[in-house]
């Protein structure tokens, strides 16, 4: 094989692995782990809610998009078709309570719903904003 | 400013209650889908805050723009990034009516078409849209069904070159809300 056809062979090697690198890693990698990622924030349930209730503007800047974890008092646990979802509950507002709602990971769902009220739990999620009613967490667990 | 505006039609909402029912949800859902020249983009929300009042007709809902989920991971940072930037509009609210309240009969169970029109707003920008769907009344439980299609160019949301032939120009959007009576 001539030279020429050997370099242009070992480029084509190196696009195709490239190709396929970037494919992998770039074009189809793969959501965040939120159950193993260590928090960007760490605090009391209530803190969060009166950061966005008192400063929504800032502390949108602050956490939306960051991983928070929250420890507090359970107010109940809501199932509905494969969504479970972990309430904290701080206020009454004019449509019922406020505080925050975290959906947790599906895979996570059934020991979600094993979750007492009214008891201590520490949940970690991805901070998505303020409502106007809830702080919303998505893509939660349970951290023991 | 449309925050006050927001918090003005609960406020309407909750006073209108005196003469209508407010059916309420936080568990609301909506699912935008794009069917492009390459491929299918699809994205739920599940976290959608909804409410109306039966006699007034009144609707709106508001949906956190990071809550919307895709599939693959780089299409849900472009989202976020670069077509909605939720970091500076983390918002999406709708305010408005159902045209034909006084055509649903909330105390028979049924399925009623129903019409919502009102203004519509993504990544700052504000416009009227129409849509048609149905409410499925069952005891104190109702399900609101509407789709709907959002032109992105209209709300300011540019699709690069490199990858506009993978987004179709408008999107559907499926509002699916099952609202409860709500007893304060």
């Amino acid at each position: 094989m001539k030279t020429w056809m050997k370099v242009i062979a070992g480029f084509a090697v190196v696009g195709i692995i490239a190709a396929v690198l970037i494919f992998k890693f770039v074009v189809n990698k793969p959501h965040p782990d939120y159950e193993k990622m260590s928090p960007d924030y760490t605090m009391h349930a209530q803190d969060l809610y009166n950061a966005f209730k008192n400063k929504k503007d800032a502390s949108s800047k602050l956490y939306n998009g960051k991983v928070v974890q929250i420890d507090g008092t359970l107010a109940r646990v809501e199932a509905k078709d494969s969504l479970v979802i972990v309430v904290f509950s701080f206020t009454q507002g004019m449509f019922g309570d406020e505080g925050i709602r975290c959906t947790m990971i599906k895979k996570l769902s059934g020991e979600a719903k094993s979750l007492v009220p009214s008891g201590s739990v520490k949940i970690k999620g991805y901070c998505t904003g303020y409502n106007d009613t809830d702080v919303i967490l998505e893509q939660c667990s349970v951290v023991y | 400013m449309r925050k006050f505006i927001f918090i003005a039609v609960l406020a309407l909402l909750c006073s209108s209650g005196l003469l209508g029912q407010n059916f309420v949800t936080k568990n609301g859902n909506i699912r935008f889908y794009s069917e492009g020249k390459i491929e299918k983009i699809e994205a739920m929300n599940h976290q959608v805050n909804a409410a109306m009042n039966s006699q007034t007709g009144d609707f709106v809902f508001k949906v956190l723009m990071k809550s919307f989920q895709f599939e693959k991971a780089l299409m849900q940072e472009h989202f976020n990034e670069n077509y909605v930037e939720s970091d500076k509009f983390p918002t999406a609210t709708f305010l408005g009516k159902v045209a034909n309240i006084k055509d649903v009969n909330f105390t028979k169970d049924g399925s009623y078409p129903a019409t919502v029109e009102g203004k519509l707003t993504i990544h700052g920008v504000s416009h009227d849209v129409k849509a048609t769907g149905t409410f499925e009344v069952k005891k104190d439980v109702v399900q609101g069904k509407a789709k709907f299609f959002v032109t992105l160019a209209d709300y300011n949301i540019n699709i690069p070159s490199a990858v506009v032939s993978n987004i179709a120009k408008a999107v559907e959007v499926t509002v699916d809300v099952t609202l409860e009576k709500f007893n304060k």
